[in-house]
């Protein structure tokens, strides 16, 4: 039998991701990435694999045995996660041996977290990315979310030495999570009062994250924003970006994550790249808050988040 | 022609603020000569009604050096070469399971169902946009006569295939999804294939043809 990876239990949800499926969107196909770049990129760096697919998972009670020895690596979400009796430090890698169970016992602070087994599993790219299409259930392992039994496997399992990604570079994910954006193509279509309220320092309202979010958006709720009486409630359908705030009839945002390439509602604000990682995070319940920015402002602060992740592997030790 | 930033990396080249003829050419031409500049700091091009969206690599051209090539290469867009339209016939079993909404529409639109399959049949339709999931078709323009509105409540499930009816369009849902349409029937033709490139059957700008199935 080759080397491979059981799901014991696959936790809320888990599915099979990586940085995306790119350049068909004029069809309609979505990146469907992995949610926490960063944390993935971060992970990519412990194992030494870029681009290998990983695990994104939802919740407590993942639990993975190793039918193999392999180095894996935990990031993303901070998780009480133990490898058989023996807790593991955060956003590193660790070796587990064939027989081994790895189990996570508590999500203690952000949403989702990560995966990976260096040399990466065995799945076929589908359109150049193994990341799920959940919706039309391609990509990924057998396009479908992780199930207690599924066996995965490995590709060339490979052992390497423990390391750490730095704590001081791990970001915060609690809430309440501040949204930088830029001004989306119509926010005109709100009115004054409703700008201040939505993104403005001194005037804004808080949002609070509905039960209704899945990888496709995140619903939130808190006073909505009205319209300006003479504007239309949506627009006709275009070309939308991930992180696009979307403001429905309701005047209640949906905030688009990777898994649409066009919208109808009117799109009010568009969440800076920098930013969209936390998205990653956003569970029912929680406090968002949002803030305007310019995109050249915007575009300085990717530039820095790019450059620090450029060093991720010289920073693993 | 207008473009306008959207975001830090993307942004938006508007032909138009209505859904017609002549701004969904427009769009087209814009949507192949963009693609046939084969700039690698274009990143995703994603024509639709009225506009093209273009996500490009900031770090390779600033926003405002593309939107200036842009400006001059579309500047003239009546002398780009377009690839002909291909026509789509497309095979459709009507109501029963297959259209849980036909006799909806029927009712709605005061006519008896086999008019509305005559007139979903009779026109020829033209693929404005593609979205929503992989490779569905926004096809336009519907028959005013069997214009509806969507479902108040989106099913969560329909099976792939199955031939929608919203305002002034019609759709096909390539695979098995949520749907807000009211769906009148359904085909066997498969409108995207993930193991074949160019893997949608279709593409902005061809043309469809719906016929009763045998």
């Amino acid at each position: 039998m080759s080397d491979s990876i059981t799901i014991r239990n696959p936790g809320l949800l888990s599915l099979i991701v990586d940085p995306g499926r790119k350049g068909h969107s004029d069809v309609g196909v979505p990146s469907s990435s992995a949610l926490d770049l960063y944390a993935c990129r971060a992970l990519y760096a412990l194992l030494a694999s870029p681009d290998i697919p990983l695990i994104e998972a939802l919740g407590p009670r993942l639990a993975v045995r190793f039918d193999a020895d392999v180095t894996c690596a935990l990031t993303g979400a901070r998780v009480k996660a133990f490898l058989d009796d023996l807790p593991l430090p955060p956003w590193s890698s660790f070796t587990a041996k064939k027989g081994s169970i790895l189990r996570i016992r508590e999500v203690s602070e952000g949403f989702r977290y990560y995966l990976g087994f260096a040399g990466g599993l065995k799945i076929d790219p589908v359109m150049g990315s193994y990341a799920t299409n959940l919706e039309c259930r391609f990509g990924g392992f057998e396009g479908r979310p992780l199930r207690g039994g599924d066996i995965l496997p490995l590709t060339a399992p490979v052992t390497l030495e423990a390391r750490s990604f730095p704590e001081a570079m791990i970001p915060v994910m609690s809430p309440p999570h501040l949204l930088r954006v830029t001004e989306g193509p119509e926010s005109e279509y709100l009115t004054p009062e409703a700008r201040c309220l939505f993104w403005d320092a001194k005037h804004r309202e808080p949002f609070i994250v509905s039960q209704e979010i899945n990888r496709t958006g995140i619903r939130l709720l808190g006073k909505p924003l009205p319209f300006r009486k003479e504007m239309a409630k949506s627009i006709i359908s275009e070309g939308i970006v991930p992180g696009t705030v979307q403001i429905p009839g309701d005047g209640l945002p949906i905030v688009m994550l990777h898994e649409r390439t066009i919208g109808g509602y009117a799109r009010a604000a568009t969440v800076i790249r920098a930013d969209l990682d936390r998205l990653a995070h956003l569970k029912p319940g929680d406090t968002v808050f949002f803030e305007l920015v310019s995109p050249e402002a915007a575009t300085a602060v990717w530039q820095e988040k790019k450059q620090q992740r450029d060093f991720f592997p010289s920073r693993c030790r | 022609m207008i473009i306008r930033r959207y975001g830090e990396n993307s942004l938006r080249i508007i032909f138009g603020t209505r859904i017609d003829m002549r701004v969904h050419e427009d769009v087209r031409r814009a949507f192949f000569l963009c693609r046939s500049l084969h700039r690698p700091e274009i990143l995703e091009i994603v024509p639709s009604f009225c506009a093209c969206v273009i996500t490009f690599d900031d770090g390779a051209v600033s926003y405002e050096a593309l939107a200036d090539l842009l400006r001059e290469r579309l500047a003239d867009l009546s002398r780009v070469e377009l690839p002909p339209p291909q026509l789509h016939e497309i095979p459709v079993r009507y109501g029963g399971d297959a259209g849980p909404d036909l006799s909806f529409v029927a009712e709605h639109c005061r006519l008896t169902t086999e008019e509305v399959i005559r007139r979903h049949c009779a026109e020829t339709y033209t693929v404005y946009t593609i979205g929503f999931t992989p490779g569905f078709p926004y096809l336009g323009i519907l028959d005013e006569a069997i214009a509806v509105p969507r479902l108040e409540t989106p099913r969560t499930r329909v099976p792939a295939g199955s031939v929608g009816l919203a305002q002034r369009q019609t759709g096909i849902y390539p695979f098995e999804s949520p749907a807000g349409w009211q769906i009148i029937g359904r085909t066997d033709s498969r409108l995207f294939d993930t193991g074949r490139p160019p893997f949608s059957l279709m593409q902005i700008g061809d043309k469809v043809r719906f016929h009763v199935a045998d």
